[in-house]
């Protein structure tokens, strides 16, 4: 295994989300039917099942809604950031966002923390979006 | 899944099963009264069947309560000890008519009910991360067709990937409310002299996995009368097994199946 880590491997659906975030705009569809915001992306809502939709940006603020951390690599790239954090963020919007949470002690970390959205810059062109704890 | 998936999760360093499976544990510690002093019931528990079972690898590894605490962290919330083994192996099982079975020289055990309750494939923004997972509807629905009660079961073999799978499964079949694991696992409960016996090779935490098949064939296994110093009766201070309730589980808490077996008497 190389010491890379994995970039974001880009689809039709997947497209648009990461094209924003090199922009450090986080978007996210919205149903033109019933409003709804949903993540992951796909072609029909899966709540009206409308095909019409528009990508709406998201203001990146939310709260902690899970987390795990890892303390034992299971890819060797992730070995120099042990221990990371890997959260589920509730984002104002409604959508949960799987991410990384960094910049504070992850023995301090719960549930319900209001967090917002920091941008890690990968020099292969892409930005990472990651949160942090709101001061 | 526990989070709806693009496949970029890894781009967040994020690796399904112990992963998925923390954070939806960690989600259920900010829910209701559990964690690790919960968990470590399970382990040890588990541990000491394992212990009579010369075919378990931890057989000749004891595991105390102190023990569960002092080994490290693979994915927080859960320690190793919370976490299945890999392992090579094998297990099988014969499937027949009763009528068929009747004939063989080994006693059949009966399926006398089957339940099954998925979660939608994406449960897209996660509010039931913490339960009831499938096992609830699939408990119900293999008690009716079984046409009994929890009350009837002897002992339960649950799939356990992780310890705290055993503890949310428990809970969603209604041995205990949420939170109240951990008083009812206190006094050996699932141990062995214990009143509802679980997992009773040492399960997938500690005697092998084989996905579904480890908690199924020790049912099977029990029912038969095959399992020597761990068998169920005045071996282990435990009840005689005439109803045995198995569970399997998939994805992160998503699929969930459960299987009623019963002594051919």
């Amino acid at each position: 295994m190389n010491d890379q880590k994995p970039l974001p491997a880009l689809n039709e659906d997947t497209r648009e989300f990461w094209e924003g975030c090199r922009h450090h705009q986080l978007k996210f569809q919205k149903c033109s039917e019933c409003g709804l915001i949903r993540w992951p992306p796909s072609i029909i809502c899966p709540t009206c099942h409308s095909l019409e939709q528009k990508w709406a940006p998201a203001e990146g603020r939310g709260k902690i809604f899970t987390f795990a951390v890892y303390h034992q690599p299971f890819h060797p790239a992730f070995k120099n950031d042990l221990p990371y954090v890997v959260a589920v963020i509730e984002l104002e919007e409604g959508v949960h966002f799987l991410s990384n949470l960094v910049g504070c002690d992850h023995r301090l970390i719960r549930c319900g923390m209001p967090v917002r959205v920091v941008w890690e810059d990968r020099k292969e062109g892409f930005s990472i979006p990651k949160f942090t704890p709101v001061q | 899944m526990t989070v709806a998936r693009t496949g970029d999760e890894i781009v967040f360093g994020h690796f399904e099963a112990v992963g998925g499976y923390a954070l939806a544990a960690r989600r259920a510690m900010h829910e209701f009264r559990t964690g690790p002093e919960t968990w470590s019931h399970i382990a040890a528990g588990q541990r000491k069947w394992a212990n009579l079972n010369p075919n378990a690898v931890m057989c000749e590894q004891p595991l105390s309560m102190e023990g569960y605490f002092n080994t490290r962290f693979v994915v927080e919330p859960f320690r190793l000890c919370d976490c299945c083994l890999v392992n090579d192996g094998g297990r099988a099982i014969v499937v027949t008519s009763a009528e068929r079975a009747r004939d063989l020289k080994n006693p059949p055990v009966l399926i006398t009910g089957l339940g099954q309750h998925n979660l939608p494939s994406e449960i897209h923004q996660s509010t039931s991360m913490a339960g009831p997972t499938g096992a609830k509807r699939a408990g119900e629905q293999a008690l009716h067709m079984a046409g009994i009660t929890l009350e009837d079961v002897d002992a339960c073999e649950i799939y356990d990937c992780f310890t705290y799978t055993v503890e949310i499964t428990l809970q969603d079949y209604g041995f205990f409310g949420p939170g109240e694991g951990r008083d009812w696992l206190q006094g050996g409960t699932v141990e062995p002299g214990g009143r509802m016996p679980v997992n009773t090779s040492g399960g997938q935490l500690s005697e092998a996995y084989f996905m579904g098949l480890t908690p199924l064939t020790e049912a099977v296994m029990q029912l038969m009368g095959r399992c020597g110093e761990r068998q169920l009766g005045p071996n282990t201070n435990t009840k005689r097994a005439e109803i045995i309730l198995c569970s399997d589980n998939g994805g992160i808490l998503q699929s969930h199946s459960c299987m009623i077996l019963r002594r051919n008497s």
